[in-house]
C-alpha cells in the first residue's frame, strides 16, 4: 500500500476540482439550453447561487424517517466523490490507483442505491413512483458500464483501475473492434447515465412528477442537486478514461486542461441531444438499455475471443 | 429519431437568434386599445356616481359626510380594468390609461379618493359647478396656519387621514 | 453564516411554485407565457419547481374558494423558510369579480400572508415581470395611493363642535385639533 504525500496531493485536487468544476458544467449545460430555445439563458455561475441558498434554507423534515433522509442525502454525495478519487484526470491515478473495478463497480451502483434509499425514507407517492423507475433503469444500466469496464480487463488481463482507465479497452493485437462496438454503444447510453434528456424518467423526474426528492427541502436538496452535478462531471470523466485517452503531454497542469477541455466538448454534446428529444416512457428506455445490453454482450464475446 | 433533423432543428433554432425582451429594462410600447389602470380626474366629476353603481366588482364606494361634500373610493383590489366606469361617465372623468405596471407590497398603493363638492344654491337649488382655481384662492374664514411649527393647517396629516369626517357616523370603506 | 449567505443568494435564484386556487386560468397562462422564451424569467434565476419543499417564492392565482382553502395553507406551510407568496391578477388581490359568490372565501390574504400583489385580469407577462423586479429590488414601484379634492372647504364644516360664536363672529376654537 504505496500512499505516498504524492499521491494523496493529486486526491486532493481531484476532489477540489470534482466539487468547484462540477456546477459550472451544469451551468453551461442550462446556457447552451437556453440558447438553443433562442432565449437568454441564466447566468454561467447559477447553480453555485442555487446551492448556496438552497444551503442557508429551512430544513423541514418530513417523511417516514428522518434519520434515514440525512443519511442516504450524505451518501449520495459521498459515494460520488469516492468515484471520483480514482479517475485519473491528469493521466496520474491519485492514491495510487490503488482500486480494482469490483469496488468502482460498485460504488457507482451505490449512488443509485442512495437515491433508492432517499426515495424510500421519504415514503410519498410519488417518490416511491420514482423509485421503482429509477430502480428499473439501475437494473438494466449498470451492466452496460459493468461490460465496458469488463472488456478492458480482459484486453489487459488485470483488474487493477490505473491500467484499465488508460484507454485499454482497444489495446487488441489485431483490430479494436470490441473497443469500438462498446465505445459506440456507451457514447449512445451516455445520456442515461447521467440523467438527462432524453432518459429523465428516474432522477430529475421533478419535472413530471416531482421525482424521488420530493419531500427534500434545505440543505438535503443541496446535496442532491450537487450529486447530480458531480455526476455529470464524474461519468464524463470514466468515458474519457476509457475511450479517449490520447492527447497527453508529460505535463501535470497541461494535462488537466486538456482533460477538462474534452469534458467540455461531451458537455457540450450531451446539451445539445438533452434540448432536442423528448423524454422516453420508461418501457421504452428499458427496451432501449435492453438492446444496447444485447450488442454489448456480442462486444464482449469479440474481446474474448482475441479482437 | 433521425439524426439530420435533429441538427436541423438546432440550427434553425440558433438561426433565431434571442428573442428574448429586454424587459424590465427597456419598455415595449403597448398596443393600441389596451387597458389599463382607471385613472380618476377630479376635475370633470361631478359626482353622479354612476361609475360606482356599473361597476361588476363594487369596487368604487361612495360616501357622503356633509351635504356639500361625496368622498369616491376607487379601491383598486378587485378591479378587473374592465373600463365599465370609463364607459358610463357622463363627463368623461374617468380613462382607462395604459399603465400596467401596478404591482406593489402595500395594497393600499392602488386605492385613489376623490371628494366632491356638491353644493346647491340655496336660493333655486340648482347645482354649480365646483371652485376653479381662482375661487380657490379667495377662501373665506379665518386662517389658522401653526406658526410655531411652521405648517400650513391645510396640509396636516390629521386632515388626510381615513378617520370618519363626523364623528357620529361609521366609515366603511372595505 | 449559511443564513447571511442565503440572504445574499435569494434575489438571485428564485424557486417558484405555481399554485392555482381555483381561478379561470388566465392568469395561469399569463404565468406561464413569463416561462417561454420572449419574457424569458430564467434569466434572472427563476425556476418552476414542482414540489412546495423546493420552492421559495409560491404564486397564488386564483381567489381561495371553499374547496381549496386547506390544501393552499397546507401547501404554504410546507415551503422551507425564507419564503415569499406573490398574489397575481385580481382575483387573489381582492377576490376579482367572483368576491361573494357561493364557494369563494375572499382574497387569498384570508388564508394565507401575501408579501406582494400583482393585480390585473389577467395581468400581463410584463407586469408579472415588473412585480418579480419590484420585489427583486430591480426596479421602483410606480403606484401609490392618490386623493384629489375638488375643493377645500373650510375647517369649521368638518368638526361643527368646536366652533365658538355665531354669525359672522364665529371663531374656531382648537388649533391642534387638526
Amino acid at each position: 500500500m504505496e500512499l505516498s504525500l504524492r499521491s494523496v496531493i493529486l486526491g486532493i485536487i481531484n476532489l477540489v476540482l470534482m466539487l468547484g468544476l462540477a456546477p459550472l458544467f451544469e451551468g453551461i449545460l442550462r446556457k447552451v439550453t437556453a440558447r438553443i430555445q433562442s432565449r437568454q439563458g441564466p447566468p454561467l455561475l447559477q447553480p453555485y447561487f442555487d446551492l448556496l441558498k438552497l444551503l442557508g434554507k429551512e430544513d423541514i423534515e418530513s417523511g417516514q424517517s428522518p434519520m434515514m433522509q440525512r443519511f442516504s442525502a450524505f451518501l449520495s454525495l459521498a459515494t460520488l466523490l469516492t468515484v471520483s478519487l480514482q479517475i485519473p484526470i491528469g493521466g496520474q491515478a491519485p492514491l495510487g490507483g490503488q482500486s480494482d473495478v469490483i469496488l468502482l463497480i460498485y460504488l457507482l451502483t451505490l449512488s443509485g442505491i442512495s437515491t433508492l434509499l432517499a426515495a424510500l425514507a421519504a415514503g410519498s407517492t410519488y417518490s416511491l413512483v420514482g423509485m421503482s423507475r429509477e430502480m428499473m433503469a439501475m437494473m438494466t444500466l449498470e451492466p452496460l458500464l459493468a461490460v465496458a469496464i469488463v472488456i478492458g480487463a480482459v484486453h489487459t488481463g488485470t483488474l487493477r483501475l490505473n491500467s484499465i482507465l488508460n484507454g485499454s479497452v482497444y489495446a487488441s493485437s489485431v483490430w479494436p473492434i470490441a473497443g469500438l462496438i462498446i465505445l459506440g454503444i456507451i457514447l449512445f447510453a451516455l445520456q442515461a447515465f447521467i440523467g438527462r434528456m432524453p432518459f429523465d424518467t428516474a432522477e430529475a423526474e421533478t419535472e413530471i412528477m416531482e421525482g424521488p426528492v420530493v419531500e427534500y427541502s434545505g440543505p438535503k436538496l443541496a446535496l442532491f442537486k450537487y450529486a447530480r452535478m458531480v455526476k455529470l462531471f464524474v461519468y464524463s470523466g470514466l468515458f474519457i478514461s476509457l475511450f479517449i485517452p490520447w492527447g497527453r503531454t508529460g505535463f501535470y497542469p497541461l494535462d488537466v486542461i486538456i482533460f477538462l477541455a474534452k469534458v467540455t466538448v461531451l458537455v457540450l454534446i450531451a446539451t445539445v441531444i438533452a434540448a432536442t428529444h423528448a423524454r422516453y416512457r420508461i418501457d421504452q428506455a428499458i427496451r432501449y438499455y435492453a438492446g444496447l445490453f444485447g450488442l454489448a454482450l456480442v462486444a464482449l464475446i469479440f474481446a474474448v475471443s482475441g479482437y | 429519431m433521425s439524426l439530420s433533423s435533429k441538427i436541423k432543428e438546432v440550427i434553425l433554432c440558433l438561426n433565431a437568434g434571442r428573442v428574448t425582451l429586454p424587459y424590465p429594462f427597456e419598455v415595449k410600447p403597448v398596443p393600441e386599445r389596451f387597458r389599463g389602470r382607471p385613472i380618476f380626474n377630479a376635475e370633470k366629476c361631478i359626482g353622479c356616481a354612476g361609475c360606482a353603481n356599473n361597476c361588476p366588482a363594487r369596487e368604487i364606494l361612495v360616501f357622503d359626510p356633509c351635504q356639500e361634500v361625496r368622498i369616491i373610493k376607487y379601491i383598486g383590489r378587485r378591479c378587473t380594468y374592465c373600463g365599465r366606469c370609463a364607459d358610463v361617465c357622463p363627463e368623461g372623468a374617468i380613462t382607462m390609461s395604459k399603465e400596467f405596471e401596478n404591482s406593489t407590497g402595500n395594497i393600499q398603493d392602488i386605492q385613489q379618493t376623490l371628494e366632491i363638492f356638491m353644493g346647491t344654491c340655496q336660493r333655486c337649488g340648482r347645482c354649480y359647478s365646483g371652485q376653479g382655481p381662482l375661487e380657490a384662492l379667495m377662501m373665506k374664514g379665518y386662517r389658522f396656519d401653526n406658526m410655531d411649527k411652521d405648517r400650513w393647517v391645510y396640509q396636516s396629516e390629521a386632515y388626510l387621514d381615513k378617520e370618519p369626517a363626523v364623528k357620529d357616523i361609521d366609515l366603511e370603506l372595505d | 453564516m449559511l443564513k447571511n449567505l442565503c440572504k445574499k443568494m435569494f434575489p438571485r435564484s428564485l424557486w417558484v411554485y405555481h399554485a392555482n386556487s381555483g381561478g379561470c386560468n388566465g392568469c395561469d397562462i399569463e404565468v406561464l407565457n413569463v416561462l417561454t422564451p420572449y419574457y424569458d424569467a430564467e434569466r434572472f434565476g427563476i425556476k418552476l419547481v414542482g414540489s412546495p419543499r423546493h420552492a421559495d417564492v409560491m404564486l397564488c392565482q386564483g381567489p381561495a374558494s371553499r374547496a381549496t382553502a386547506k390544501a393552499l395553507k397546507r401547501a404554504y406551510e410546507a415551503m422551507p423558510a425564507p419564503k415569499l407568496v406573490f398574489a397575481i391578477g385580481s382575483c387573489a388581490c381582492g377576490g376579482g369579480i367572483w368576491y361573494d359568490t357561493y364557494n369563494v372565501i375572499g382574497p387569498v390574504e384570508k388564508v394565507i400572508p401575501v408579501s406582494y400583489y400583482i393585480p390585473g385580469c389577467p395581468p400581463r407577462p410584463e407586469a408579472i415581470l415588473y412585480g418579480v423586479a419590484v420585489a427583486l429590488g430591480l426596479v421602483d414601484k410606480k403606484v401609490s395611493p392618490v386623493q384629489l379634492k375638488q375643493v377645500e372647504l373650510p375647517i369649521p364644516n368638518y368638526h361643527p363642535e368646536d366652533l365658538i360664536g355665531k354669525g359672522e363672529m364665529v371663531v374656531y376654537k382648537k388649533m391642534d385639533h387638526v
